[in-house]
């Protein structure tokens, strides 16, 4: 397939229609020629699949994270017509609004480091991490049904966190019209326990420091100032809750694929018509898991915040200790753009709205990013970027190359405290199992659609 | 026979497949296999029991709810499990056992989110039953 792909400039490429039968638009990948070449051959293949899907409009988004996945490709967006498009459960993935926060410190690496192994086990002991530890909040239906419909406001009214945090999320931390109805009561019961905790996989809880700052101006608007100066950063999602509801709506559209006589390449793209009961049913529960997962890194933004209280002897505030931003990166939403309305899909991709934060995880060895959206994100990618540095080796060769120990030793060389639930993850995430997020952020920065703004490197890791 | 093996596929996520002579030890066979990743099947011992029964419209939709009912009773029982007694099984409906231990992260691996129709496959090998199945991690 990589064949057929047309170079239209050093960072944009063009899959044309005629790529393989059926495709009813165009496919771009957005990404400098190095990400490009070690892009597989299936991811691609993948991206035109989801240009067969009826009612998308052209053209369908790789970003250079991206990489191979169950059905579609990870780092894609795609969007769809508001009256003749569809929805798809399957393309929004299990884990509903993973996503990060971006949260930062007055404090300076020196002081930081001094207590970074006081830190990470205390931070360890307040943020339950991992699939074998249990959750220290325990909702009745009541409350899970108030997270699920106002998301951060219920957070703020309950004490964690302020209304400057629901400012700096992404639809100020709660969409609205979540309709707790459409959410099954297996679904519910798997998100009565798992309120604040961080989950597992790639999920992870990070302290770092400044190392460059590229646009002055809006750094600082986010109150990005220094070199050296300590951030935090929060990667999870719905938890249970949201992968029941992803699970749930995915059979629900595999059977509205043969009802509405909708032709797709593969059974992942499972989705409905966009004003169907079974579409809207599935945008209306999809909405229920975004706000619980809004509540989630809020509850534990605010855990980490009371954790650095006891550390540092200062309070969260005095400590500047506010969200810079918090981002969404499995979404489908209703947006309006240049005009015209899409259903948005965002599947391993970050919204990127002109002057906007765009947060980019890098590996727990490797920098991360902070940039900004763009007009021109607006006009070539339905206002989206990539979302972190993209896979590029699969957890089943990880577990044979790496042991999570080893991979341990080698951050402790970097300067870099490191603690998981267990080594297992450890040696599934070691910083070589994905691409340089050098060249990633390289490609979006120079393809205009989101510069970069600040670049962040990891002092000390938790892992689930 | 081998009862499973996780084959190289996915970059971030999980493909395996299961084997077994019969429907019943396919299905069992699967189970474990998506309980090995969740956690140290060999360590989970089998203190407490859990009864499933499931009806679903053809043998690979069975699959998917099979396995989605051991992810979420992970979630609701917060338990990690080792034991999969099958007593009743065709291609439509199942009954079973299924034997853990609380969680802890001593036996932890990581979370299964979901399991994706993704290759979905149950079919008959030569001399026996295969199942393809990928798991979202």
């Amino acid at each position: 397939m990589k064949e057929k792909i047309q170079k239209i400039n050093d960072y944009e490429w063009l899959l044309p229609k005629g790529a393989r039968e059926k495709m009813n638009v165009d496919a771009k990948i957005f990404a400098n020629k190095n990400i490009l070449d070690d892009i597989e051959d299936d991811a691609v293949q993948q991206l035109t699949n989801v240009a067969c899907l009826p009612g998308v409009v052209e053209p369908v988004i790789g970003l250079p994270d991206m990489h191979f996945g169950y059905g579609l490709p990870m780092g894609a967006v795609s969007a769809f017509d508001s009256e003749n498009g569809i929805i798809s459960a399957g393309l929004c993935g299990f884990d509903i609004n993973c996503g990060i926060n971006s949260i930062r410190t007055n404090l300076n690496y020196d002081e930081v480091k001094e207590k970074l192994n006081e830190l990470i086990p205390a931070l360890f002991n307040a943020v339950p991490c991992g699939v074998g530890s249990k959750g220290k909040l325990r909702l009745n239906y009541d409350e899970l049904n108030e997270v699920m419909t106002h998301g951060l406001n219920w957070a703020v009214e309950n004490g964690y966190g302020t209304k400057k945090d629901i400012e700096n999320t992404e639809e100020k931390g709660c969409m609205p019209d979540a309709d707790t109805s459409k959410v099954s009561e297996l679904a519910k019961k798997r998100g009565l326990p798992q309120l604040g905790t961080l989950g597992a996989g790639n999920h992870f809880l990070e302290i770092q420091k400044v190392s460059d700052i590229y646009d002055k101006e809006f750094a600082k608007k986010h109150g990005i100032v220094d070199k050296d100066q300590v951030m935090i950063m929060l990667h999870c999602g719905s938890r249970g809750l949201g992968h029941q509801i992803a699970s749930d709506y995915l059979k629900i559209h595999e059977k509205a694929v043969r009802k509405y006589n909708i032709w797709i390449p593969d059974r992942q793209l499972a989705c409905a018509p966009v004003n169907s009961p079974e579409g809207q049913d599935y945008y209306s529960a999809m909405k229920c898991a975004v706000n619980y997962s809004f509540t989630n890194r809020l509850v534990m933004t605010q855990w980490i915040r009371e954790t650095f209280e006891k550390i540092f002897k200062k309070s969260w505030e005095d400590m500047d200790m506010h969200t810079v931003y918090a981002i969404c990166h499995n979404i489908v939403k209703l947006e309006e753009i240049k005009g015209k309305k899409y259903y948005v899909h965002r599947k391993g991709a970050t919204r990127a709205f002109p002057n906007l934060p765009v947060i980019v995880a890098g590996t727990m060895g490797t920098a991360s990013y902070i940039c900004k959206g763009t007009e021109t994100a607006l006009d070539k990618t339905f206002g989206s970027s990539c979302h972190g540095s993209g896979r590029a080796m699969s957890r089943n060769a990880a577990l044979k190359k790496f042991r999570g120990e080893q991979v341990n030793e080698e951050l402790k060389v970097k300067g870099i405290v490191g603690k998981a639930s267990n080594w297992k993850s450890f040696a599934e995430e070691a910083p070589e199992c994905y691409k340089d997020v050098e060249q990633v952020v390289d490609s979006v920065d120079k393809a205009g659609i989101s510069p970069k703004v600040v670049r962040i490197q990891p002092m000390g890791v938790l892992k689930g | 026979m081998e009862k499973y093996k996780f084959i190289e596929d996915l970059t971030s996520d999980v493909l395996f497949e299961a084997y077994g002579k019969d429907l019943k030890q396919l299905f069992e066979n699967s189970a474990a296999a998506l309980s090995s990743v969740v956690c140290d099947i060999e360590k989970v011992e089998k203190q407490k029991s859990f009864s499933v029964e499931l009806h679903s419209e053809s043998v690979e939709d069975l699959m998917i709810n099979w396995l989605q009912e051991i992810i979420a009773l992970v979630d609701i029982e917060e338990i990690f499990l080792s034991g999969f007694e099958i007593s009743e099984i065709d291609e439509k409906h199942l009954k079973a056992n299924l034997y853990g231990e609380p969680i802890s992260p001593e036996k932890a691996g990581v979370v299964v989110k979901g399991v994706t129709y993704y290759k979905l496959k149950v079919e008959k090998t030569k001399d026996s039953l295969k199942a393809t199945v990928s798991l979202d991690i």
